[in-house]
């Protein structure tokens, strides 16, 4: 299990994924140090989503290593590094479908604390689906809940699962700026805990406003790293959204 | 309304206990050997569903291997004690954990493989072991079966269940019916309380999702080999507890028709409630038996003649309806139509309805437990929870 309070500490180390012919990842080097929340953007196929599935165990790198807290996880399976403090949300939501809310909640829960009472998990449950707003839902079959509520629930169950390092995929792709106010608050809660987030977000205003590190990946690899004022006006970073996307680029513009 | 469903459930359940208690002394069974033998199979296929069920239904991984692993266990406590001399109870033991053994190796070997691959290499592992059954004369008889001695029970046992079932003697097929029932009772009670634990929760968590359940750190390989071993081994059990009492076991039990059968039973059922899966089992064993030939009136028989040109028969003096190969296609046209129809089967549905308003007075209760302890205030009761049964499910669509 997680050490409670200690601090963390990830260590991505020239990692390189291929698939096929196709090189997603050349070599990325990254570490990530104590409660940060670290913004990761790129261009579509820039290899961010590939280094997700990487760091949690979805996908194995063709070489390179990856190291958490002073352990090697890279060979792990998937279940075991969540165990080890990394969760993770998914950019499509992965709802376990024809299961309750709160069997959603339950199940991270019983992995976390297998020998709390069933009650006692409820009890916990209940106070985070309060909290983002979804407690009223929770015998409703996770399926029956919309797009948003079914974000809300991946990062409900995330907190029953109580990482120390949480990777966001694409919280506010199509939410409801509503909804985008409740997930703001998720994150600061979070961060208060002293948990570290990798946020992967098309949003630029909102991945400048929260990130205070920011990690640019293009053609896999990292083009740029450091606080978010100091990467925009990195002028690679403005040619790889120029080249690419005019609509990305016009964001970025607009984020200044 | 003051209607209560709850009730309504409990007195089906008794109604069923009791039935299933004197089942062999009704008018019409009457301790007939026949009736009880069609008895006990009924409840060996209900066995075999709802195990079935188990793994399929609740881990999502649609097995054709069930059947397999029934003769694995019965053709090992068999061997067992023919050639090691084992007494059936010890070989009865030793055949379940044998199946285990096996079931966790197959489970261990399946589990990278999804839906119909899964299903191939379940068909292809049942087919080479029956093939290899029926070759192996001289370790498993071949295809003339292989001899499953008789139970040996103490004689102040059967004094007792004399003293208490005056008909416990009638024949030998009463024991065996009633070991059936008791194996029937206790394998599905097993069962409910494993799925209603925390491992029926990651067993559907890993049927949803399996990336998104590892995400979260659910032990997807445990728990998928979990529900490999546990039904294989309920599977084995009653093999070997149904073929000690019929005396003979042969490989072609275990052809996949058979297995089919198992889970057109289930899917009828609902496959995924393993209590409707045993009642599916039942009753189609059951209807299938009195398809056979109906009895009718003879006027009635007298106009039905001209369905023997289409291969019924008309037993004009017994006053009976022989329905031959007919009574398989009318299920195969009742497994269509549920499958089409009714994806979650069409018992499963009823037991649900039954059980909703059990469900919504326990969330009520656990709702107002909650805010007992504080960990709710202003929020308002659930009343109508759409699908607060989960093992109970209505609905059979797919993500």
């Amino acid at each position: 299990m997680s050490r409670a309070n200690g601090t963390l500490k990830l260590e991505i180390r020239k990692v390189v994924k291929n698939f096929g012919g196709l090189q997603a990842l050349k070599g990325v080097s990254l570490t990530i140090e104590g409660s940060q929340l670290v913004g990761l953007i790129g261009p579509n196929g820039a290899g961010k989503t590939t280094l997700t599935n990487i760091i949690s165990g979805l996908l194995r790198p063709t070489s390179g290593q990856i190291w958490f807290n002073g352990e090697r996880i890279d060979t792990l399976r998937p279940y075991h590094i969540a165990r080890k403090g990394i969760g993770r949300t998914f950019q499509v939501t992965r709802a376990f479908r024809r299961m309750t809310v709160l069997e959603n909640m339950l199940a991270p829960g019983i992995v976390k604390h297998p020998y709390m009472s069933r009650r006692e998990l409820e009890k916990k449950a209940l106070e985070i689906m309060e909290f983002l707003t979804i407690d009223h839902l929770r015998y409703e079959r996770a399926g029956n809940l919309s797009g948003g509520q079914q974000k809300l629930l991946e990062l409900a169950r995330l907190l029953m699962l109580d990482p120390q390092l949480i990777i966001l995929d694409e919280p506010f792709a199509g939410v409801h700026p509503k909804l985008q106010r409740t997930i703001y608050d998720y994150i600061k809660r979070v961060r208060e805990q002293g948990k570290a987030i990798i946020l992967i977000s098309h949003d630029m205003e909102s991945i400048f406003t929260l990130s205070e590190r920011l990690v640019v990946l293009n053609f896999g690899e990292i083009i740029a790293d450091g606080p978010p004022e100091e990467v925009k006006n990195d002028p690679a970073v403005i040619e790889a959204y120029l080249g690419r996307d005019e609509e990305e680029e016009h964001d970025l513009r607009r984020a200044y | 309304m003051t209607f209560r469903r709850i009730y309504v459930l409990w007195v089906l359940t008794g109604v069923f206990l009791l039935g299933l208690l004197f089942y062999p002394v009704l008018p019409k069974v009457n301790l007939q050997s026949y009736w009880l033998l069609v008895g006990m199979t009924a409840l060996f296929y209900a066995i075999l569903a709802s195990s079935w069920s188990l793994l399929a239904g609740y881990t999502g991984q649609f097995s054709f291997a069930h059947m397999a692993f029934m003769g694995l266990g019965t053709y090992a406590a068999g061997i067992m004690i023919r050639d090691w001399g084992l007494t059936p109870w010890i070989a009865t033991i030793a055949g379940v954990l044998v199946t285990g053994v096996v079931g966790w190796l197959i489970g261990y070997l399946c589990l990278r493989l999804r839906a119909t691959y899964l299903a191939l290499f379940t068909i292809a592992f049942a087919e080479i072991f029956r093939l290899v059954v029926k070759a192996e004369v001289k370790i498993t008889g071949g295809p003339n079966g292989l001899e499953m001695p008789p139970y040996q029970r103490p004689e102040a046992f059967d004094r007792l269940m004399k003293a208490i079932l005056p008909y416990w003697d009638a024949n030998q097929y009463v024991p065996a019916y009633y070991t059936m029932a008791l194996l029937f009772f206790l394998s599905l009670l097993f069962m409910f309380f494993l799925v209603r634990s925390r491992f029926g929760l990651f067993f559907r968590a890993v049927r949803e999702d399996e990336e998104a359940a590892a995400a979260l750190g659910v032990h997807v390989v445990n728990t998928r080999v979990l529900a490999f071993v546990v039904s294989s081994m309920i599977a084995g059990l009653a093999g070997i507890v149904f073929h000690h009492f019929i005396g003979l076991v042969v490989p072609d039990e275990m052809i996949i028709g058979r297995m089919s059968l198992i889970i057109a039973m289930a899917v009828i059922g609902g496959s995924q409630n393993l209590v409707g899966a045993a009642l599916g089992a039942i009753f189609i064993h059951f209807a299938l038996e009195w398809l056979q030939q109906i009895p009718m009136p003879l006027p009635v028989l007298e106009r039905l003649l001209f369905l023997e040109s289409w291969g019924f028969s008309v037993d004009l003096q017994a006053g009976l309806l022989r329905t031959n190969a007919w009574r398989m296609v009318g299920f195969g046209i009742l497994l269509m139509l549920t499958l089409r129809f009714a994806q979650n089967g069409l018992i499963s549905p009823i037991l649900d309805w039954l059980a909703r308003k059990e469900a919504v007075e326990e969330v009520a209760k656990r709702f107002q437990a909650q805010r007992d302890m504080g960990a709710v205030d202003a929020v308002q009761p659930v009343t109508s929870p759409a699908n607060p049964t989960d093992d109970l499910e209505a609905e059979g669509e797919k993500a």
